[in-house]
């Protein structure tokens, strides 16, 4: 072997044996890691562990102490698992009976239970859908059910759960409630009826009383005395009077929301055939301070409204000079009226009182009481308020507000 | 660089030229390490570049000749080392279409310091492939290599043509049609 071949394997021989040494150093680091590493990883493990273990127990309290009844199922309707809320609506156990969903629903409903399963499975979900369900002991239950599929995790649908409520009780309660409604609304139709019924048979008595006072009158002409005759005209104006009355009170009973139909009213027309209708004394000057708008209701309900209260303001005019003005705001949804009188003015105390009925303030005879509170019952039917500002001597304004579109 | 990217390297100098000649070169480069390599340590590439200028210079085969006849070598420790990589494919283009987003990811994660070229696809078709090769390291001779043998390994053949997009050779399209 030459000089140089014995260099060259020399060399080949050392760079060998350092590439072994670097190449253990490299390996017992890398070993080392190993080590760290798989502690590392066996303590995580058990962390894994630990968590996966709270979270299934979790899990079961959650399914087993949930109020409502739980049920997991197959998708053919199988019942997996229940908690017991579940067993305690149902009254099966699915240990010792397998049941299906689909068996216990009702016989009438079997078809509709079948529909809400398919929608299931396209939607993912079912909301608030009820059906009647046979219990074990044979009972009739009304159950909610709220339902969702559960997907594996490549999205597959493997099963389906659901919340089922019973509301067999609230039915019932609901639907106590709605007879309730109907009995209401009956007794009310008669109860306005009644009231139609009896202001007209009052009417022809009243009637007879007319035409038997005016017979007395004619059979006995002369031969009376200024006393008796002056005492037979206040039984003519009593006798108007109790006719007015009856005719509000017939009024104020007709008045309800369902008059209120849906024609386009222009107060302008309205406020002038008022102008025209209302006896307007000379010294007493009505006005329209603006242009008033049209609003959705019922033309002679609306007329009732404004005259009543524009020939309340003339009737308790005490002023030379009697000013009476119209004016209103728009408030979006509503329009705001507002009538000024600078009349006799009202007392605080009586603010609320004057719209009750049968409660004028003055026995004055035009006045049977009843007005104000067909006012407020027809403002009420557009949804409105009424109220007044006044000073005593001075004058009242009546606010009120009408909707515009019911 | 991985380690066995230089063990095999010399491991073939060793077989085709001798002891020598592994000898030389190392003399004749300049070399952090000393020529001291072992298959699962990490070495800087401007070793490789000084092993293979001084390889070319004595023996005065081009790098590039070099580095496809080094690659063809070093295909068939892929197959020993890493025969599950291959099993997965029954086509080569198959399995060339996927070195960016397969083979070299998983390579990447065996070892987190390798230096992988990228490859992008710009036209495939059952026969053909057309890829954008880009590596700083400008080793497309070194992929041309594994690509031979690659169809070989499948008991196929190509023509592989090759466009320098960079003169310093580290933007490449590889134009790949498989022979029938
Ligand atoms: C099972 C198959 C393969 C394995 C396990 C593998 C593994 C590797 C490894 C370990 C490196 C060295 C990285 C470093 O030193 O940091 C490398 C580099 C390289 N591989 Fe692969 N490879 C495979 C297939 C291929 C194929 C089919 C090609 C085809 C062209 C390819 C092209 C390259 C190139 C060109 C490099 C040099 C690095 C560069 O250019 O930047 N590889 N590969």
């Amino acid at each position: 072997m030459t000089k140089l071949s014995v260099e060259i394997l020399e060399r080949a021989l050392k760079r060998e044996r350092a590439a072994r040494k670097q190449a253990e150093r490299i390996l017992e680091q890398k070993a080392r890691e190993l080590y760290t590493l798989t502690q590392e990883l066996q303590f995580s493990n058990k962390e894994l562990e630990h968590m996966v273990w709270e979270k299934t127990s979790e899990l079961k309290g959650v399914f087993e102490n949930i109020i409502d009844a739980f049920v997991v199922m197959d998708l053919s309707g199988k019942v997996l698992k229940m908690n017991d809320a579940a067993i305690d609506l149902l009254g099966y156990t699915i240990a010792n009976e397998p049941i299906n969903l689909i068996d216990i629903v009702h016989p009438d409903e079997k078809q509709g239970i079948i529909d809400a399963f398919k929608l299931l499975y396209v939607n993912g979900s079912v909301a608030n859908y009820q059906v009647k369900v046979i219990t074990k002991e044979g009972k009739t239950r009304l159950v909610d059910i709220n339902a969702s599929i559960i997907y594996d995790e490549k999205d597959k649908p493997v099963a389906a759960q659901g919340i089922v409520r019973d509301i067999t009780e609230f039915k019932c309660l609901e639907n106590q409630k709605e007879i309730l409604l109907k009995k209401l609304e009956k007794s009310n139709d008669e109860l306005q009826e009644y009231a139609h019924v009896v202001s007209h048979d009052l009417k022809s008595p009243l009637r007879s009383i007319y035409a038997l006072v005016d017979w007395i009158k004619e059979d006995n002409e002369g031969q009376f005395n200024e006393e008796t005759l002056h005492n037979f005209s206040l039984i003519d104006i009593t006798l108007e009077k109790m006719e007015q009355l009856i005719s509000d009170v017939l009024d104020y009973s007709s008045v309800t929301s369902e008059n209120v139909s849906a024609a386009e009213v222009d107060l302008n027309i309205v406020f002038k055939d008022i102008y025209q209708i209302l006896y307007l004394p000379d010294h007493i000057k009505l006005s329209c301070i603006k242009n008033l708008p049209s609003i959705k209701g019922n033309r002679s309900r609306l007329q009732q409204l404004f005259q009543n209260l524009i020939s309340n303001a003339i009737r308790y005019c005490d002023k030379e000079e009697g000013l009476i003005d119209l004016d209103y705001k728009d408030q979006g949804e509503f329009y705001q009226f507002s009538i000024q009188d600078n009349g006799i003015g009202i007392a605080p105390e009586h603010h609320e009182k004057i719209f009750k009925i049968f409660q004028s303030l003055h026995q004055n005879k035009e006045s049977t009481g009843v007005g104000l509170s067909i006012v407020k019952k027809i403002v009420e039917s557009y949804q409105g308020e009424i109220w007044l500002e006044s000073a005593l001597g001075e004058g009242t304004t009546f606010y009120f507000t009408l909707k515009k579109e019911l | 660089m991985k380690g066995i990217v230089f063990t095999e390297l010399l491991d073939l100098v060793e077989e085709k030229f001798g002891l020598g000649m592994v000898d030389t070169i190392i003399e004749n480069s300049e070399l952090e390490s000393g020529g001291v390599y072992t298959a699962v340590g990490t070495y800087s590439f401007a070793e490789m570049l000084s092993l293979l200028k001084s390889l070319s210079a004595a023996t005065g085969i081009s790098i590039d000749d070099l580095l496809e006849v080094y690659a063809e070598h070093f295909f068939s420790v892929v197959e020993v080392s890493y025969p599950g990589f291959l099993a997965q494919y029954n086509d080569p283009i198959e399995m060339l279409a996927s070195i960016e987003n397969h083979i070299h990811v998983e390579v990447r994660k065996i070892y987190p310091d390798a230096e992988l070229p990228t490859f992008d696809i710009e036209e495939k078709t059952d026969k053909s492939l057309t890829m954008l090769y880009t590596s700083s390291r400008a080793m497309y001779s070194f992929g041309r290599g594994l690509m031979n043998k690659t169809f070989e390994h499948f008991n196929s053949s190509a023509t592989i043509i090759m466009e320098k997009l960079k003169e310093d050779g580290t933007e490449v399209r590889f134009i790949i049609t498989k022979n029938d």
